[in-house]
Order: structure tokens, then C-alpha cells, then sequence
């Protein structure tokens, strides 16, 4: 008997039931694929949101102890540009209480915790779908029992998932380290309930651009979709605080929740929640769009390409550096961004001080060995945040180096004349010729800005190089990492020694940890380069680990096998 | 005269998991040789180990008389390779892969590069993210080729070509064989393995398991027999010969399989009324199947 079209092969099979568990974290479902997917992403975002909650807690104790100089903190921050001091938070509105905790986190580091989350999701969800699509890796998932809406949203779920585990742990740490570091007297109780808040806040932000970076990437493809949603987060940050008026700025989130501070108690639900609205229909509309549109097609919009001669066909050094170049172009131009934004404003800022004498030698008694009243004390106290970001530039200078290996093209290369090791130090040179580009870009980026601002870089400009040391060492213990063991994990296990040793060089001082514990960071001996004091010893270290981990990757790659 | 491609013993164990074991072998100049296995029985293994992208466990693979692990570089200059699986830069054109690849190998001849460009119809301005899987192909195999290599080691080469750019790339190879290239083809297109080349090895379960010419493989497999009489006939006069199984009878036709000689069935079958007498010589394919199926010849490594 011919069987009838279309009718269904086991008519009467019975299947066992897929656990809960595996449907929820596993392979039971996408969903639960998709968290497994998004585990170390989330073991890195929630490490780093308790561990700077903590760190935070334990830091203010021990710079700031007593009211007075709480209070002169305040009068510091009074004193400064309204641009500047608008960029992260409202300053008037929380008035007294900026000395607390709450207020001090809110006000130096809450525009990171947003911005940094936002990020997370515009590559999270650039790449969950859009990325996939251009794989091909969803054609097959799409094939699968299920409509195209339902892929997606269990997907965004997912990632939703992940950065909403990750904020409620920054949450309950907040309250934590407050409680255990802070001064009840001084106001640095913060409720769960706030610290709650604050997350929601910073959850709704990046739903925001998640959510807008869902409605590029069926147009714009990956690349695409997260320059601009990165772009439109950075533009709609700087418009809000810079207060430059015009239409603009109420298309911003952070001018909506600008009165809202919930770490030191102060609420204001209505645009918190507005932006968390507009988020939802921002995902409602891009799951729609990649519901209705041509699976992986793109309107062809991308990112410009580099001219043929930059690409480096002429030898493994070139094709190293050629395959690098994008990458540090986009690393360079953003920071180059930001290292003109603050050059622009320090030098007022140091005007200000300057004039000041009280208010300098109060900057003075908090941060010892620093003259406020020069530009360069105020880019050498950034140059230190901006050394996590040279770590964390190196890991993805690795990472590009490692897809040779991990994406199987490796195994095509060395079966030409290229022998193993000059891969790696090919790979490693590239690398380190990324960190230039970078670096450089940073530079002409303080050069600028420090102009417009009217202050005289001076030894900020070479002093600005130490970014690179940093970054050229961190590619070091990469290429060492993936030369020895295995390339596929040489760019996280760089990633967290990065993370791990600006806590060090974070926790030390405020935990009062042994000296010895301290110069286990790498950051600990750089100097203060942006005064023009170098420490020779850092130097030292940073080119050796950077040259001598290429070497040690070189030696360990011709004692391994190449994975396909 | 020396080998191209020598194993002797060659081992690679994965810890637990089974690589190779004991792997035996010899390519000489000129020839054509084929390496047939299922997904997983270590072809691809063994053509890792022996061009040093992994390291033996034990043995030794020479490749022109030099050992894999001592100058895999004096080997890769003679050699050339299409993985398996590959990918190549995304952000480069066609053009621009094949231009370095050219470049790490201290140039090509442009004219014969061209030529390949021409036969395989690649478009060369398109970025290798854009090409479809049978062109990015088309990428390896030019990049392997167009350096005149000696030895072509080549691992499911035609994976991803439509049958008419399979054609050329086969009769390409055979070019390259007649100016004195000498070839070892993993492939799954028995057919082609059977046109092209001279010997074959089978690998099963990490180990060689037949190893010989296309025709003496052949010979190891069962012929299959149909017999159509003009009357019923006992399926039993049959089922016991030497060499028979697998008999099934339907109306006055019997069908089996018949291992070695077919003498006995032809002196069995003559005491009955035979309309027809049909023995089909079995393909290479038919060979792999019955090496690998459920009615596997005989296991074990006796042809090694």
C-alpha cells in the first residue's frame, strides 16, 4: 500500500520527555542552549558586577572615613565642570547624599554599570540571531519544529535571562558591600530594595539597546546593527550629560532616569519604566522583523571595508596584521573618542583646582602623590581605568589571532611552506602592530582633545604609550596561552588574568592586602606615565612577557597538535 | 626507489578515544592512491599525522624520504592539500587568497594559476564570507594545485562540486599525474576513486583493513547472482553451496550472493530448466559496502 502524502512516519511513537532541567539549561531546548551558550558570559558580567560592588564597598571606607572628607568630596565635585560632572549623574539632585556610598558608586561608576550592560546586550543580541544567520548555523535551527518568532524568543529570553541573573547578583552584592564596608552613620546603608532599582534601571537600558540592535540586524547584518546601536548608546549618553540641549536628547534614556538615583533612595518610576516600555516594543519589533524577513539576508549595509592594500597579502606578517586591522581601527577610533573627550575637560578641571588651593590639597589628601591642579593628574587617574580596556583590547587581539586555528584554516596554512612557530610569531606580531594602531589612535585622541580643552598634553602624549605596554603584554600571555595549550581558550583565559589583576591592583590597597600581593599586578608597575614618571621595572616586564610569551607560544606550538 | 608517502606502524591515540593504531602504507611515485573509510575510522587522522598537524603517538610517517615530525617544512614545499574541512579569510576575494597562498610558497606560475581560475569558472572578485560552499571549495583546490605540488594529499576534495566541476577537477588531477604528481585521495565518490586511481586502502575502525589494487579489491567481494528457471526450484539446492548466502527466492527466481567461485552455483543451477543466468561484478562501492555493511567479508586485516 502506497502511503498517503504527507502522512506522518511514526503515527503512533512515543518519545521520552525531555527533563525540565535540560530544557531550561542544556540541550533540551533553545533556550536552554542558549543560556548554556551564554554561561561564561554571564560568569565574567556577574564576577565583575559583585567583585566592583565589593571592591567599591571596601574602597570607600578607606578613602573616604570620615564626614569631613566626605564633605569636601562633595565640595570637589560642586567645583567641578557641569559638563563633566553631569556626565555621571545628577549631582544637584542628590546633594549630600553624593557623600554616602550609594552616591558616590552612582555618581563616579553608574554610567559604567549601564553602559557596560547595554554593550553586553548589543553584542549578545546582534549576535544571537543576525550572527548566526550569516553562519548559516540558524538555517538549520530554523528548520527545526518551530516558527521563526518563537526561535527568536526564546533566544532574547535567554540572553534576558542572563543579564538579569547577573544584575540581581550585582544587587545583592551592592547591599552586601554596603553593609559590610560601609558607615551606617555617613548614610552608606543601601536596602535591597534600592539596590533592586538600581538593577532594573540598568536592565531596562540595555533591554533599550538590545532592543534596537534587534530592529537593525535584519537590515544592517552583525556588524552592522551593533556599530550602530553602540553608536547610538555612546551619542544619546553623551547628549544627556553633556547637557547640549536641542531635540536630541530626548530620544535619550539616560536624560529620562536622570532623576532617578536609587542607590541613595531617590525614585522616579515613570521614565524607568518608560525605557524598560520602549525596550519590549524595541524587541517586539525585532522579533517581528526576523519573523517576516529573508533568513541571513541583509540589506547589504555594512561597516565600510579596508582599501585592498591594508590587507595584507604579501606574508604572514601582513596577513596577521591585515586580519587584525579592523579590529584595532574600531579599538583605536573609540578610544580615541574618549581619550579626546576627557583630554577636552581636564584641563578645566585642572584650572579649577589650581585655583583652589583648599580644594587641592583636599585632592591632595585623597590622592596622594597626585597634583590636581595639572592635566595630567587627571588623565594618569584615567589612564588606571583605561588599563582593564587595554586587557581586554589585547584578549580580542588574541581571539582574532587564535580563529586562524579554531576556525580550520590553520590546517590550510601550514601545509604551505610556513612552519609553526613563525605562525605564532607572525600571529603575535600582528598583534602587537594591532596594539600600535590602537594605541596610537588613543594618542592623537588625547593630542586633540587636550587642544580643544585648552591644556597642554605634554607627557600624557608618551605617557599614553604605556596603554600599549600594557596591551602588548596581555597579547604576550595570550599567544603563550594558545602556544602552549590551546588556542581556543587563550582570549577568556586572558580576559580573566585581566580581570583578575586590575582587582588586585584594585582590592589591595582598600583589603589592605600584603605589598607582595599587590605587585602581583602588572598594573602596580607601570608609574604614574601621564606625569612623566615612568617605572622602569613595568616597562621592563611589559615587553618582556609580551615578546617572551610569543617566543614561549612559538616553542609550545611545535610541541602540540594543531586542532581542527 | 624511495616512497612518497611511507607509514610504518603509525599510531595516534586521542587518550581514550581510538585515532589510529597501527596504521601500514606505501605511495609510490606517480601513483594514484585512493583511502576509503567510514565517517570516523581515522582517514582524516592518519592524513594529519602524516603532513605533522598532529603528532604521532608511535610509528613514523617519511614523506620524500623525510620524516613527518623532522622537517614537516622541506614536506609542506612539495605538497599540496585540501582539508576535510577548511575556511580561509573572510575578508579576502578569491583573488586575494590565492594571491597569498601563492606568496607563502615564494609565487606561482601566474599562467597556470590563471588556467585553474579558468577550468573551475572561480569568480575571483567576490569575498570568500560570499561564496557559496562548492566555490569556496574551488578557493582550496585551486590554492592546492596551483603550485605544481609533487604530492597532492587530498581529503574529500570534491566535497561541495557540482558533478561537471567534479569532472574537471578529475581530470585536472589527472594531468597533474601525467607531469609526475603523485596523489593520495580520501574520497566518498567511489566511482571516481575507481576511474582514478591505481590502489586503495580501506581503513575500519582506525586500522587498515584491505589494502590493494581496484581490481583485487573487486575480487574480495561477493558477485551478486540472479538465476530465473522455468519452474519452482528448492532455495535450499542453493543455500548450502560454498561461498552462497543470502538466497531469496521469488516465483521462479532465485537471488544470492556468492563469495569467491561461482563454479558450484553454475553446476547446481545446470540440474534445473535456467531461462537466465544473470552475475553482476561488483563495483568498488558494492566492495565498500560489503566491507563496512551487514554482510562485511570476512573481518580482519588479512589483505593488509
Amino acid at each position: 500500500m502506497a502511503a498517503s502524502a504527507g502522512a506522518p512516519r511514526h503515527p503512533a511513537a512515543t518519545f521520552p520527555p525531555i527533563p525540565l532541567y535540560k530544557r531550561v539549561y542544556g540541550l533540551g531546548s533553545i533556550y536552554g542552549k542558549t543560556i548554556r551558550d551564554s554561561r561564561l558570559s554571564f560568569i565574567i558580567a556577574a564576577g565583575m558586577f559583585g567583585g566592583l560592588a565589593l571592591v567599591l564597598g571596601a574602597a570607600i571606607g578607606t578613602v573616604f572615613p570620615t564626614p569631613e572628607v566626605r564633605k569636601e568630596l562633595g565640595t570637589l565635585v560642586g567645583s567641578m565642570p557641569a559638563a563633566m560632572v553631569n556626565m555621571f549623574g545628577n549631582v544637584t539632585l542628590m546633594g549630600d547624599k553624593l557623600g554616602t556610598l550609594g552616591g558616590y558608586v552612582t555618581w563616579k561608576y553608574g554610567s559604567l554599570f549601564s553602559l557596560g550592560t547595554a554593550l553586553w546586550s548589543i553584542l549578545a543580541l546582534s549576535g544571537t540571531l543576525a550572527g548566526e544567520s550569516a553562519k548559516g548555523s540558524l538555517d538549520i535551527v530554523a528548520t527545526s519544529p518551530f516558527g521563526k518568532r518563537r526561535i527568536a524568543i526564546e533566544k532574547i529570553a535567554a540572553h534576558l535571562t542572563a543579564v538579569w541573573a547577573a544584575l540581581v547578583v550585582l544587587a545583592v552584592m551592592q547591599t552586601l558591600s554596603a553593609y559590610a564596608f560601609g558607615d551606617a552613620s555617613l548614610g552608606d546603608r543601601i536596602p535591597l530594595e534600592s539596590s533592586l532599582a538600581y538593577a532594573i534601571s540598568i536592565g531596562f537600558t540595555a533591554m533599550f539597546f538590545g532592543g534596537l540592535t534587534l530592529v537593525l540586524a535584519p537590515y544592517l547584518g552583525r556588524g552592522g546593527s551593533a556599530g550602530i546601536a553602540s553608536l547610538a548608546m555612546l551619542l544619546t549618553w553623551l547628549v544627556s550629560g553633556l547637557d547640549v540641549g536641542g531635540p536630541l536628547r530626548h530620544l535619550s534614556p539616560f536624560y529620562w532616569t536622570y532623576d532617578n538615583i536609587p542607590l541613595v533612595g531617590i525614585y522616579d518610576w515613570g521614565p524607568v519604566l518608560a525605557v524598560g516600555i520602549v525596550g519590549v516594543v524595541l524587541i517586539g519589533i525585532g522579533v517581528e522583523l526576523f519573523g517576516r524577513r529573508d533568513l541571513g539576508v541583509t540589506t547589504g549595509l555594512s561597516l565600510p571595508s579596508l582599501p585592498d592594500g591594508v590587507l595584507g597579502v604579501r606574508g604572514p606578517v601582513s596577513r596577521a596584521f591585515g586580519d587584525q586591522l579592523p579590529r584595532a581601527l574600531a579599538w583605536g577610533l573609540g578610544l580615541a573618542f574618549w581619550g579626546a573627550m576627557l583630554a577636552s575637560l581636564v584641563g578645566s578641571f585642572s584650572d579649577t583646582i589650581g585655583k583652589d588651593p583648599g580644594l587641592s590639597d583636599a585632592f591632595g589628601r585623597i590622592f596622594p602623590g597626585f597634583d590636581f591642579a595639572t592635566p595630567g593628574a587627571w588623565l594618569q587617574l584615567y589612564l588606571e581605568l583605561f588599563l582593564i580596556v587595554a586587557g581586554f583590547a589585547a584578549a580580542t587581539f588574541v581571539s582574532k589571532w587564535a580563529s586562524d586555528e579554531n576556525d580550520g584554516r590553520l590546517e590550510v596554512v601550514l601545509s604551505t611552506p610556513l612552519s609553526r612557530a613563525m605562525w605564532v610569531v607572525a600571529g603575535g606580531v600582528g598583534a602587537l602592530l594591532a596594539v600600535v594602531v590602537a594605541t596610537a589612535l588613543w594618542v592623537v585622541g588625547i593630542l586633540v582633545g587636550s587642544a580643544a580643552g585648552g591644556a597642554a598634553a605634554g607627557d600624557a602624549l608618551l605617557g599614553s604609550a604605556s596603554f600599549g605596554l600594557v596591551a602588548a603584554a596581555f597579547v604576550g600571555v595570550g599567544v603563550a596561552v594558545g602556544g602552549l595549550w590551546r588556542t581556543s581558550l587563550a582570549a577568556e583565559i586572558t580576559a580573566v588574568i585581566v580581570i583578575v589583576t586590575y582587582l588586585i591592583d584594585l582590592l589591595s590597597a582598600p583589603l589592605n592586602l600584603p605589598d607582595w600581593f599587590h605587585q602581583l599586578a602588572l598594573t602596580a608597575h607601570m608609574g604614574q606615565p601621564m606625569l612623566g614618571t615612568w617605572d622602569p621595572v613595568g616597562i621592563v616586564a611589559c615587553l618582556a612577557i609580551a615578546f617572551g610569551g610569543i617566543g614561549l607560544g612559538a616553542w609550545g606550538m611545535t610541541r602540540r597538535d594543531v586542532a581542527r | 626507489m624511495t616512497p612518497v608517502i611511507a607509514l610504518e606502524k603509525l599510531t595516534k591515540s586521542y587518550g581514550r578515544s581510538r585515532g589510529i593504531i597501527d596504521v601500514d602504507l606505501e605511495v609510490q611515485q606517480g601513483e594514484v592512491f585512493g583511502f576509503l573509510g567510514p565517517n570516523g575510522a581515522g582517514k582524516t587522522t592518519t592524513i594529519r599525522t602524516t603532513l605533522d598537524l598532529i603528532r604521532p603517538t608511535s610509528g613514523r610517517a617519511t614523506v620524500f624520504g623525510i620524516g613527518s615530525t623532522a622537517d614537516p617544512v622541506a614536506i609542506h614545499k612539495r605538497v599540496g592539500y585540501i582539508p576535510g574541512e577548511f575556511t580561509l579569510y573572510d575578508r579576502l576575494t578569491g583573488k586575494q587568497t590565492l594571491e597569498y597562498f601563492a606568496n607563502l610558497r615564494g609565487g606561482v606560475d601566474p599562467v597556470y594559476q590563471a588556467s585553474l581560475i579558468e577550468r573551475f569558472e572561480l569568480e575571483t572578485g567576490k569575498r570568500f564570507k560570499e561564496y557559496s560552499k562548492g566555490n569556496k571549495q574551488k578557493v582550496g583546490v585551486i590554492a592546492a594545485l596551483q603550485h605544481k605540488p609533487e604530492l597532492l594529499v587530498l581529503d574529500e576534495p570534491t566535497s561541495g562540486l557540482d558533478p561537471l566541476v567534479q569532472q574537471t577537477f578529475f581530470n585536472t588531477l589527472r594531468e597533474c599525474v601525467t607531469d609526475g604528481a603523485t596523489v593520495f585521495l580520501s574520497s566518498h565518490i567511489l566511482s571516481e576513486v575507481e576511474k582514478s586511481c591505481n590502489r586503495v586502502a580501506i581503513i575500519r575502525d582506525g586500522q587498515i583493513a584491505k589494502l590493494d589494487t581496484v581490481e583485487g579489491l573487486r575480487d574480495l567481494a561477493h558477485h551478486q547472482v540472479e538465476l530465473r528457471f522455468a519452474g519452482p526450484v528448492p532455495s535450499d539446492a542453493f543455500a548450502h553451496l560454498p561461498g552462497v548466502s543470502d538466497v531469496v527466492a521469488e516465483d521462479h527466481v532465485l537471488r544470492m550472493r556468492v563469495a569467491g567461485t561461482i563454479t558450484p552455483v553454475v553446476r547446481a543451477a545446470a540440474q534445473y530448466e535456467l531461462l537466465d543466468f544473470v552475475s553482476r561484478e561488483p563495483s568498488l562501492e558494492e566492495t565498500f559496502l560489503a566491507q563496512y555493511g551487514r554482510e562485511a567479508v570476512e573481518a580482519g586485516s588479512d589483505g593488509r
